[in-house]
């Protein structure tokens, strides 16, 4: 479901900057210096780059395979380590159980204590398995526009600094009074910075 | 201003546009003319949302139905909520959409493509598939023009004199909702 099959969620954004002229070169670096890399065998907390929108295992783009027209299109993956707080809650209490037992204490020092949650955590972090999550956009190059299928406001904004870090350009989400700047006139423009809201009864 | 600031003080702005977006397919019988390119089928159905208060105090009320049955969401128009999001069908030039306008943000929500037979394609051909994705991106940008067109014959209303009239018409279209 998304970009390429099915009912699909977007959002618009403007793309701010210049591009350098020989474009299609310029991207093919910076998507595959910001490809997304693999976290299954390593311990590593999470993983965000591009892959390619048929396939979140391709991130070597044969034959540009994110150009169509005058389009870039990308999906954006980000695969994350979780542990749920509950989890965390039990195993930690059960170290503590453990430790009081071993050592023969009544009760755990608060330092104690921290350092005992910050080493459960670390230890079910690396037993997790990554969770993954695809994004797709469609980037206009002609009008520097950018439509992003998600309506996430974590996705949006893991976009903007992805986007920023990858080409040097920024996001601007087009809400309808940024596109009301660029649609009208600008004594039209000047008029709509003053209107306030109307009540219709 | 940043763009969080522009986003809270501005939000009146894409859900007047969705009311007055109503108001005017209800007026024609579901037709809103667009200059230069026809007129536009825009019918509201099934499914509104409306929102009252800001912030934290923010409350919600669906509205479900056909579209003789929403006048839950007009009486609630007249209470001083806000039309947040509409489920719509639009249709142009042979082309019919179906989606759900967010419209503080203008977020285009579950949004389904006009049917235009492409979609049999080889999935596995490079050229094929490119040109599916073409096609796709197309009608996903259609949508957005169209629906940047009649935003625009929206603005320029709202930001001349003209708009205390059509502000008039409108107010008594919600106030015949209620005695309706």
């Amino acid at each position: 479901m998304g970009f390429v099959k099915g009912t699909a969620s977007y959002v618009r954004f403007g793309v701010d900057g210049e591009l350098p002229e020989n474009i299609w070169d310029f991207i093919a670096d910076r998507v595959s210096s910001f490809a997304f890399r693999d976290i299954d065998e390593t311990y590593e907390e999470d993983s965000l780059g591009w892959v390619s929108v048929t396939n979140m295992f391709d991130t070597n783009f044969e034959f540009a395979s994110y150009a169509a027209g005058n389009y870039v299109t990308l999906t954006m993956r980000l695969d994350e380590r979780k542990v749920s707080a509950v989890i965390v809650k039990k195993f930690v209490q059960k170290e503590e159980e453990r430790i009081k037992k071993e050592k023969q204490i009544p009760k755990i020092s608060r330092s104690m204590r921290v350092e005992i949650k910050e080493r459960i955590q670390n230890e079910l972090m690396r037993k997790s398995l990554p969770m993954p999550s695809v994004f797709d956009l469609c980037w206009n190059l002609e009008n520097a526009t950018l439509l992003f299928f998600s309506t996430n406001k974590k996705a949006q904004a893991l976009l903007e600094d992805l986007f920023k870090e990858s080409f040097g350009l920024n996001l601007i989400q087009q809400i309808p009074y940024i596109c009301g700047e660029h649609i009208l006139d600008e004594d039209a423009i000047d008029k709509l910075a003053r209107i306030t809201p109307d009540v219709f009864v | 201003m940043d763009l969080v600031d522009l986003i809270a003080e501005k939000r009146f702005l894409g859900q007047e546009f969705l009311t007055w977006l109503w108001w005017k397919s209800e007026e024609r019988g579901g037709v809103v003319a667009l200059p230069g390119e026809g007129d536009i089928v825009v019918v509201f159905e099934k499914h509104m949302l409306l929102e009252y208060g800001e912030g934290d105090s923010n409350e919600s009320l669906i509205c479900r139905g056909l579209q003789t049955e929403l006048q839950e969401a007009r009486t609630g128009l007249v209470m001083g909520k806000k039309l947040e999001q509409a489920r719509i069908q639009l249709g142009f030039n042979d082309y019919e959409w179906s989606f759900t306008m967010a419209a503080a943000l203008m977020e285009f929500r579950n949004v389904k493509l006009p049917k235009t037979g492409a979609e049999s394609g080889n999935d596995n051909d490079p050229e094929e598939r490119e040109g599916m994705v073409l096609e796709r991106i197309y009608l996903f940008e259609e949508l957005v023009r169209v629906v940047l067109g009649l935003f625009r014959v929206f603005l320029q209303i709202r930001v001349s004199a003209d708009w205390r009239d059509e502000l008039q018409k409108m107010r008594a279209w919600v106030l015949r909702a209620e005695k309706g």
